[in-house]
Order: structure tokens, then sequence, then C-alpha cells
């Protein structure tokens, strides 16, 4: 069953007196429980289209439903976030971090505390609750933003390029490890990324984006079965469909 | 540790001596460089007077500091966070802030008489503008990757400004805490020196008219007083916000 659908959906934007076509036509649907990633070539629109899935932009035309319902406003009950930039908030510890959304929404602080000091177990960092974000590496800090994003329970998580600013030893880890979080949690992932070995390892659907303006020029199943090993990454099948994405992205579109 | 005080203090006792011996050989008039003495009989004589017009102008300064930083960091922070009044708004703060504020004076004066409110009006005119133009830079240098965090998690715009916002400003705020207050110390004093019927100013400036220059000085080493008061207050309050604002740098360095 679809979580999420989107129909149909175009973003025009003006700049400087030009009409700039961001996206056209996105038709998609992802199903509940599924790991989706969306890779296409820079400024085609990917972060475009997250910002209206989360609420935090309008279409031009067209719309997005969660659960049957248009998303026209952030949803923090139902949608959470992870961006490219943690932003941790310097002063807060990471536990308190992580609490900071179910503060904003008075959750009792017995409850709150619980329930993030599982979820920095979930993401590994229990031991690094006190610590503050210049206390934590990259890598941890992007934990800790998974772990916020998962606070209010939402069943979908929007991810924007999350590990890019990470190097590739540490980003391939936090992939592993983001699979094992999903599949502790059962949750929606719609994932975005400029890689493609990171799209095709994580996903069970990747969707391959256009040059602007963004449309969905493929969706791939990636069936290789779970618990994936990296050891897939080298080989003939995973190449081959990482050649056929690589082929969508750079032909010219009729 | 004491043999070093007890050097510090024979050193202090040594200059005080010389300086004393220099205006009682009649090496420089006593109208320039007063004695020691006479500070010391100036403070002895008019001890009772000195205090009231010490007490007049740190209250006067007290409640300027207080209105100044209050005005100054909400305009900021409301300015600030809306893009388009921000751009308005900055570059007539700025040239309002070149313009030397003191030729207004006369002008205050004229509506609010000489007592201690026109100098508290021009207090809190002279440190309004550096602490609303720093707040504003301040706010708008807020990585607006913390707005769409704020507004993925549902928060409103209140919660985002004054949880945020305003903490992640708060260092650049501090830097125009330092220099508005700064100017609201000068801006009392010299308001007072130039027309009033109270404070250290005025004091000051009756008793150069009078060539008592043991008085001028016992007035001055008063007025420092209070810019050192004022100043260990500040550095205080930088202190306690420093040890984040480190932590802001360590995030951006990696």
């Amino acid at each position: 069953m679809p979580i999420i659908e989107v129909t149909g959906l175009a973003k025009d934007f003006r700049s400087g007196g030009a009409v700039v076509h961001a996206l056209r036509d996105v038709t998609f649907s992802v199903d509940e429980g599924r790991f989706v990633t969306l890779v296409g070539p820079s400024g085609c629109g990917k972060s475009t289209l997250l910002a209206i899935m989360a609420g935090l932009t309008s279409a031009t035309r067209g719309e997005a439903r969660i659960e049957g319902t248009p998303i026209t406003a952030p949803l923090p009950d139902k949608i959470g976030m992870v961006f490219q930039d943690p932003t941790l908030l310097p002063w807060k510890s990471a536990l308190a971090n992580v609490e900071f959304p179910l503060a904003l929404r008075h959750v009792d602080a017995t409850a709150r505390r619980k329930r993030c000091t599982q979820l920095l177990d979930l993401v590994g960092l229990s031991e690094f609750a006190d610590h503050y974000p210049h206390e934590l590496s990259g890598g941890m800090r992007q934990r800790v933003a998974i772990a916020r994003g998962l606070a209010q329970d939402p069943r979908l998580i929007l991810m924007d390029e999350p590990f890019a600013a990470l190097d590739e030893q540490i980003r391939t880890r936090m992939g592993h490890d983001l699979l094992e979080i999903w599949e502790r949690t059962g949750k929606t992932i719609f994932f975005i990324t400029h890689s493609l070995t990171e799209a095709i390892y994580l996903s069970d659907t990747v969707l391959v984006m256009s040059a602007r303006p963004g449309s969905i020029i493929g969706t791939l199943t990636i069936d290789f079965p779970r618990p994936r090993d990296l050891d897939i990454i080298g080989s003939e099948s995973f190449g081959r469909i990482r050649n056929r994405i690589w082929h969508l992205i750079s032909e010219p579109q009729k | 540790m004491k043999a070093r005080h007890i050097r510090t203090l024979l050193i202090a006792a040594a200059a005080l001596a010389a300086w004393e011996l220099i205006v009682r050989s009649g090496l420089v008039s006593p109208i320039i460089l007063a004695a020691p003495s006479d500070v010391f009989l100036a403070a002895k004589k008019d001890g009772a007077v000195f205090l009231r017009a010490f007490l007049i102008t740190v209250t006067e300064i007290g409640v300027a500091i207080v209105i100044a930083w209050t005005l100054g960091i909400l305009f900021g922070l409301i300015v600030g966070s809306s893009y388009l009044v921000a751009a308005a708004t900055a570059p007539v703060l700025s040239s309002i802030f070149a313009i030397p504020l003191i030729i207004l004076y006369p002008l205050l004066m004229a509506w609010l008489g000489v007592g201690p409110l026109s100098k508290v009006v021009f207090g809190v005119l002279a440190g309004f503008f550096p602490i609303a133009l720093t707040t504003i830079d301040g706010v708008r240098a807020v990585d607006r990757g913390y707005l769409t965090f704020a507004r993925s998690i549902g928060a409103t715009r209140l919660v985002t400004n004054t949880l945020i916002v305003f903490p992640l400003a708060l260092p650049a705020i501090v830097a125009g805490l330092r220099i508005g207050t700064g100017l609201v110390v000068i801006g009392v004093i010299v308001t007072e020196m130039l027309a009033s019927l109270g404070g250290l100013g005025y004091v000051i400036s009756y008793h150069r008219s009078l060539f008592d220059t043991g008085h001028v000085y016992f007035g001055m080493a008063l007025a420092l007083l209070v810019a050192l008061g004022v100043n260990a207050a500040l550095t205080r309050l930088d202190r306690r916000i420093g040890h984040w604002r480190l932590r802001q740098h360590a995030e951006c360095d990696s």
C-alpha cells in the first residue's frame, strides 16, 4: 500500500524575471516500509521535490499525498527529516538535541528522555548522550540528526543527501548502519543522493530524475536480498544496474 | 604570590610618590596635573557630593543600558528575521549610526529638559544602533538550514526565533552589546557635562570651570570606575556564552 503518492507534480519559480521550470509532471508512489532513493544530476530539482513532499514549499501543479492526505504544511508527526547539514543546536547535548522536537510539543520529560535514550542507542551513540556537537565527529553528528528525525516517531523519513559531507569510508559505514536502523524500525525512507553506488546499495527502488525540468525517467527495482552485504557492490549485476542508471542520467532526453 | 602583591604595591606607592613630587616641585602646574594629595583632599572634602553624583550617573547608565539592550535586541530580532525588512532597514540604520548623535542633544534637551531623562534617552539612542545592527547581522548570518529544520519539526515563528535563532545569533549580539554599552556610558557622561544638574559629568565640568583640578581628577576616577564595572560585567557575560561560541567554531571547522 502506498504511503506516499506524488501525481503530476510541477514546480515553476521566478528567477530574475524568467520562469524556471524546476519540476515537470513528476509522478510516483512509495510503498509503506520501503527504502526508495531518488538520484539525478545536480540542480535537477531533487531537493525541490523533497521540500514539496515535506510540506515546506508548495507545488505549482499536481500534488503529493501522504496516506491519502495532501501535504500542504509540515507534518512533524508523520514526516521526519534529515538534512545534509546536521543542524544540531551547539549549546545542547546529543540527547537534548534528539529531545528538542519532542520538547517543543511538550512531551512529558521522563517519557521523552526514555524514548530519546533508546533512539541514541539505536544509532549507536548511547555513550555519547552527554556530549556536545563539537565533541562529536561529522558522522556521529549525522547519527544524532537521524535519531532526532525519528524522535516524533514519523512513518516516513525524508533524507536529503545526509551523507554527502562525509568521507567515503564513513559514508559507506553510515549507509550500512542506516539499513540496520531502517530494518529495526520499519520506517519508510525516501532518500536523495548523488551517489549511484549508495542509491543501489541502500534501496528497494531507485527513481532516476532527468536534468531540469526534473521528471522521473526511470524506476529500477533493486532485488538484492537483505540484509545486504557490502560485497554486492563489486558484483556484476550491481555494475549492470549502475551502468543503466548512468546511461539514463547522462543521455539527453528526447 | 604574596611577594608579587607586595612588589605591585611598592611600585604603585613609588609612582604616587614620584607623581606627588613632580607636582610639589613646581615642575608641572597643579592646574594641569593635580597631586595625589589634592585628589585625596577633594574626596575628603566633597565626598558626599561625589557619592550623590556617582549614584545619579550609575542609575542613569543602568536604566539606559537596560532600555538600549532590550530595544536593540528586540528590534534586531524582528527586523533581522524578515529578509525584506532587513534589506530595507539595515542601510538606514547604518547611516544613522554614522551620524554623530551628539548633535541631536540640544533638541533632546529642549524636549526633555536638563534632568536625568534627557541623559537616559541620549544614552539609549547612542547604544541602540550598534546593538540593533549587530543583532540584525547576527540573525541574518544564521544558517538557513536551521530555519528549514525548525519548520520541519513544526516550530512556530516565535519558537524558532527565541529558541533557535536568538541563541545562534548570540555571539554576534554580545559583540554589539560591547560596542553599544560603551557608547551608553560615554553618552550619559558627556551629556551630563554639556548641561545638567547632577551626575559625575556635571561635577567634573563644574570643578573644571573653577580650576579645582583635584576634584576633576577624583570625578574622572569615579567615571573610570563606572566604565570598569560595566566592562567587567560584559566580560563575564562574554565568557558565559564564550564556551559555546568555541563549540560553534569547532562545528564550522570540521
